[in-house]
């Protein structure tokens, strides 16, 4: 990082990449809209405006927009927008917790191949070509199964040890099954692009002359390497965090992701889709949150990628 | 070539050798078991059970029994949660329809998807493609789990013919495959924007164009060949996955394919029936990966060599 900002003075990639991004008017449109949808997601609920997602109405079931309920309620008379808001905390909170976790494994695995070349890089590329061959879903599965019951022994120790509520930290300990099985897998694809530019930074001049200066394998990987490769890892985390928050919620469509009463966008497109014929709203309020929201990240995406990449730009 | 090919062939057995082992332990290592319904079992019947499917048995004995089997009688063994059931009778019943239905879904995304991508390419920085582009990124936007309730209840209850769930008349195949295909199709648009633009700044398209040749001519022969290697190795493994089902799909259209197997099979651990399905799985990648290589060397002249 620091070698990249101290070199803005000039006309650094950052910079020039960062006017470009601006002058993209659908992509800076994205970041304004994911902006508001965040705040609306994590900071409205706070206030008292919003009813709670669980407290249930019972004089109105199912029922359509009204001033009360601005986007209706649910089957058990829930309101709508509240729970919308709070799915959509859950489900960005899980978007960028996988993401990391995949951004962490991928970079570091991708420039360790790269930077060690021969036969450690041969077998490692041949271990993600396996896991690639691997059914997503069937890992994903296997994987959330089994890290359930260490996650529920984590939370009883935290409980323990802080004396905290258990309704404080049960929420974050059981996403964890769900985030760390998506950020198991989602790093393939990140390692291999890291892994071909690591190849080519290796034989740079400013690598030999940090090798000839006596640096360490370690610094020169995470001091020299790891900023020119900024670009790459910030387009690439972009472009997959929707594919991430798609995953979530298959997950929490298919029952395994995030338990009742916590619910994210997939939860609520799932009930919404079980009700569709009674109630159409509550699938497309959710659905129309859920796809926006992809929308302007890929997007954002998609400017990012041209924005460092003015080559793939259009001509 | 051929013995490029029998290379990777070898490379490819390889690696379902090695994804099949992987499985193996891996669902092994998965905490509960097979026996594990809504009645505990007592301890007498459950020892009983084990030894009845061989699962008392050390893991490596279990292991190099389960892939002698394979190997020498091609047996993938019993269902553990389906009495009576063997894997491949599973399998051999629930394929045909995934396999029709993921190819009428990956011949929906290329009908589709290959010629908005070249149209947009074509027409670069115009409202055609901005248009084509905006519908494909909203097309991976949409998950099929929205769009297949929505299709049901709008088109599937009230066009006569389409049906909103089930498996019995020709037409019914109609909407999943569209559910399924629909984010292919806008990635396979994608790419093919992206190859053609490649291809058509390149060298040899400029100077197919000095020496006179049509737009038709340029953009249909010479471009679209090398244009089109993107989205060829994307097709690969993604016809793989498709016809391999949707867990998703299937259970919004209640299609009775492989991809409920693939979900229910995992939750029950029924360690026969996943190892099975992950070896079909992995035998359609390696063959689809064969095909991926034998039409990028058809399509690049460069690569034959």
């Amino acid at each position: 990082m620091s070698s990249v900002t101290s070199r803005s003075h000039g006309h650094s990639l950052l910079r020039d990449a960062l006017q470009r991004l601006l002058r993209n008017r659908v992509a800076t449109g994205s970041v304004v809209f994911l902006a508001l949808m965040a705040l609306a997601c994590f900071v409205l609920p706070l206030f008292p405006c919003i009813a709670s997602p669980n407290l249930t109405d019972l004089d109105h079931i199912a029922a359509t927009s009204s001033l009360q309920h601005w986007l209706g309620t649910d089957h058990l008379g829930r309101d709508m927008l509240s729970r919308v808001l709070y799915g959509g905390r859950i489900s960005l909170l899980v978007g960028v917790l996988s993401t990391a976790v995949a951004v962490m494994l991928g970079v570091v695995y991708g420039m360790v191949s790269g930077y060690a070349g021969g036969r450690t890089d041969a077998a490692m590329m041949r271990t993600v070509d396996v896991l690639f061959a691997l059914p997503f879903i069937v890992v994903v599965v296997v994987f959330s199964l089994s890290i359930e019951e260490p996650c529920r022994q984590m939370t009883d120790y935290v409980v323990q040890l802080t004396g905290w509520s258990r309704d404080a930290v049960a929420p974050l300990f059981g996403l964890a099954p769900v985030f760390l099985a998506i950020g198991a897998l989602g790093w393939l694809t990140l390692a291999r692009i890291v892994r071909t530019q690591t190849l080519a930074l290796r034989e740079q001049e400013f690598v030999l002359a940090a090798r000839s200066l006596g640096l360490s394998h370690f610094s020169i990987l995470f001091r020299h390497i790891a900023p020119n490769l900024f670009g790459t890892v910030i387009v690439y985390t972009t472009l997959a965090v929707p594919g991430i928050i798609l995953t979530e919620s298959t997950l929490s469509f298919i029952g395994l992701g995030v338990k009742a009463p916590n619910s994210s966008w997939g939860t609520l497109i799932k009930e919404g889709a079980d009700r569709l014929e009674v109630a159409p709203q509550l699938l497309v309020y959710p659905a129309i949150f859920f796809c926006l929201t992809l929308l302007a990240l890929n997007f954002l995406g998609d400017g990012l990628r041209d924005a460092f990449d003015p080559k793939s730009a259009k001509d | 070539m051929i013995r490029y090919m029998v290379r990777r062939l070898g490379q490819g057995l390889l690696v379902l050798f090695v994804l099949e082992s992987l499985t193996f332990f891996l669902v092994h290592a998965l905490p509960g078991n097979p026996f594990l319904g809504e009645r505990k079992l007592p301890e007498h019947v459950l020892a009983q059970l084990n030894s009845l499917y061989g699962l008392d048995a050390g893991i490596w004995e279990q292991f190099f029994r389960y892939w002698k089997a394979i190997l020498l009688h091609g047996d993938f063994g019993p269902s553990l949660v389906r009495e009576g059931v063997q894997v491949s009778e599973i399998i051999m019943q629930a394929f045909p329809v995934s396999l029709e239905l993921g190819c009428l879904a990956m011949l929906l995304a290329v009908v589709t998807g290959i010629p908005a991508g070249m149209l947009a390419a074509w027409r670069r920085n115009t409202r055609t493609d901005a248009l084509l582009m905006f519908t494909a990124v909203a097309g991976i936007c949409i998950p099929s789990f929205v769009l297949a309730p929505i299709l049901g209840i709008t088109l599937g209850a009230h066009v006569p013919g389409l049906s909103v769930a089930g498996w019995d008349n020709p037409l019914c195949i109609l909407l999943p495959a569209v559910a399924l295909g629909a984010a292919n199709a806008a990635y396979v648009a994608r790419l093919t924007r992206a190859g053609m633009l490649e291809t058509l700044a390149s060298d040899f398209v400029r100077t197919a164009r000095a020496k006179g040749a049509g737009s038709g001519r340029i953009l249909w022969v010479h471009a679209l060949r090398s244009g089109l290697l993107p989205t060829v190795s994307y097709l690969g493994p993604a016809f793989a996955a498709l016809i391999t089902g949707s867990f998703v799909v299937e259970s919004c259209f209640q299609v009775p394919g492989l991809g409920l197997h693939f979900v229910n099979a995992t939750m029950d651990r029924d360690y026969f029936l996943i190892q099975g399905l992950v070896f079909c799985y992995g035998v359609l990648i390696v063959i689809a990966n064969l095909a991926v290589d034998v039409c990028q060397a058809w399509l690049n002249p460069r690569l034959r060599a």
